[in-house]
């Protein structure tokens, strides 16, 4: 057995304790959520953004913006991403690294459940963005569970000694391929596009590990099996598709889809699957904020998601401090 | 020396301040203590340590028969949560293999909720297990380091208090390969519903009650 023992990991999951009390979680750390932040801090409510890391959201991996107004540039999405975030924490905001795999939005008092411990909060904002997948491959959905995973984490175990695959391009995907290699014999990882879009170090770490065989701009067509998952088909460009033998297939693609599996259809939506919000961006449930590229109807600009997080953090703020009327002002 | 690290205590004394009714965690290891039957017992004596409202008994899984019977336990190590005090009340909520890693906070949450007395599940949910004459078995496999199967493990424990037919055990799928064999878990959670029916992930509420109403019509 390899798990780790330490209790530690289980005990900061409790939260509740002073550290993880918040006036306002704000999930996703892009345009939205730190423009959100930059506004709720200065208004000294207490603040925490969580991220799934710098290069994770569409902003993250956009090259060049020469249109943001007042950042004649140009800037990297990432650059931009950076100078928000550093503005936000100089009035306060704590950014942390993390995902979050739940929210509980049955009370008051609201639970964001992350990788890393529960914290508890007045008010939610969500700013997942809209990197969600739109379609799933086909035999995905068919051998769920019988080694179609999306967690690394939790299911390497069951791999021990076998050979996997991993498909994506991101952050998460080279994370969840290094974890792997302890206890994988070996890791197909399947990039869809020409070139890798995460942090260089790590990219750096996951291309030469001896474990790990990458193929960039490979196609994920097809995951084969009989009961279990027993191969993947790609399709590399500009060559001939091939069977990978594997016994895993682990998938992080994104797509131009709301990310909001972590509600748990706790919100209302519209029949598009769209959060419903008022026009303070309010969801259905008081003191549960949505902004940015999350809302469908939205044009998908950093701009825009800038400014939905401003009207969400002044609405947040009336909010926790009990006024009824919402005013379009800040002073 | 004591699993549960000095803050981590603190913290928890904290919140066993909360607690209502007794809680009673019955823990089955035996004599050559089975692999994670040590640290699991330990588990339960320093949590229960915490609070007065919290006791422990622990019993051997091969001399102590009847309790085990009593129980209905079939493989250790293994923790029955139940509520204690002058009105002592056995939910079937069970916990197979070692609570640590992400499953620690399913047990302290499950400590809380016995104690409460309350599942806080649906008005819809609460009345379809009230309704419910015949036995419902949920086993929710995991890992440790599963951060998303908190929320299944305390999903069934909800349920099982909500009605006498229905029992719920939390099985570590690494340490009981054999069952993870048997119902081919090859990824966390996956909740196996009376041996027939089974579900992939954390779901909501509302697809739980559908798959269980499926398993039982």
């Amino acid at each position: 057995m390899s798990f780790d023992l330490n209790l530690g990991l289980g005990m900061s999951n409790l939260g509740g304790g002073e550290d993880n009390n918040y006036d306002v979680v704000i999930i996703g750390g892009g345009p939205a959520g730190a423009s959100a932040a930059i506004y709720t801090a200065r208004a000294d409510l207490r603040t925490l953004v969580i991220d799934k890391g710098l290069t994770a959201g569409a902003l993250g991996i956009t090259g060049k913006i020469s249109n943001y107004p007042g950042v004649p540039g140009p800037v990297t999405g990432a650059e931009l991403v950076e100078i928000m975030r550093a503005q936000a924490e100089s009035f306060g905001a704590k950014f942390i690294t993390d995902k979050v795999v739940g929210v509980d939005i049955s009370g008051e008092r609201k639970m964001v459940m992350a990788g890393t411990g529960a914290f508890y909060t007045k008010v939610i904002m969500l700013a997942t963005g809209s990197m969600g997948r739109t379609s799933v491959v086909k035999g995905e959905e068919e051998f769920l569970g019988r080694g179609v995973s999306y967690c690394a984490t939790c299911d390497g175990a069951f791999f021990r000694n076998q050979t996997v695959a991993v498909i994506g391009n991101n952050d998460e995907a080279l994370e969840e391929a290094l974890f792997l290699t302890k206890f994988a014999a070996k890791v197909h990882l399947v990039v869809p596009t020409p070139e890798l879009k995460a942090r260089e170090a790590l990219a750096a770490e996951a291309t030469t590990h001896p474990k790990i065989e990458v193929q960039l701009g490979t196609r994920l067509k097809e995951i084969v099996g009989n009961g279990q998952v027993a191969g993947v088909r790609v399709h590399p460009r500009g060559g001939d598709e091939q069977t990978l033998p594997v016994t895993g297939a682990f998938v992080y693609l994104q797509g131009g889809k709301p990310i909001t599996d972590y509600l748990m259809a706790q919100l209302e939506t519209e029949p598009n699957g769209c959060l419903v919000v008022d026009k303070e961006m309010q969801t259905t449930v008081p003191g549960v904020f949505a902004i940015g590229d999350l809302l469908c109807t939205h044009i998908k600009q950093a701009v825009i998601a800038a400014a939905d997080g401003v009207i969400a953090a002044v609405a947040a703020d009336k909010y926790i401090h009990g006024r009824k009327a919402v005013q379009t002002d800040w002073k | 020396m004591s699993l549960l690290q000095e803050a981590d205590r603190n913290h928890l004394i904290n919140e066993f301040q909360a607690l209502t009714e007794p809680v009673k965690l019955v823990m089955f290891t035996q004599e050559m203590e089975c692999q994670y039957c040590r640290e699991t017992r330990m588990i339960s004596e320093e949590v229960a340590e915490l609070s007065d409202k919290i006791s422990v008994e622990v019993y051997d899984f091969v001399r102590d028969q009847e309790i085990v019977e009593h129980y209905n336990i079939d493989k250790i190590p293994a923790i029955a949560i139940v509520r204690g005090g002058q009105k002592p009340k056995d939910y079937g909520i069970r916990f197979y293999g070692i609570p640590s890693g992400y499953e620690f906070s399913s047990l302290i949450e499950n400590i809380m909720m016995v104690s409460r007395g309350e599942s806080g599940l649906s008005a819809e949910t609460k009345a379809w297990a009230a309704n419910l004459q015949e036995p419902v078995h949920l086993q929710v496999f995991v890992t440790p380091t599963c951060p998303y199967c908190p929320q299944a493990v305390i999903m069934a424990h909800q349920l099982a208090m909500e009605s006498e037919f229905i029992t719920a055990d939390m099985v570590e799928a690494i340490e009981f390969p054999q069952l993870s064999n048997k119902y081919q878990v090859h990824g966390v959670p996956r909740t196996v519903i009376n041996e027939s029916t089974h579900m992939e992930g954390a779901a909501p509420e509302p697809i739980l009650l559908g798959k269980l109403q499926e398993a039982v019509a």
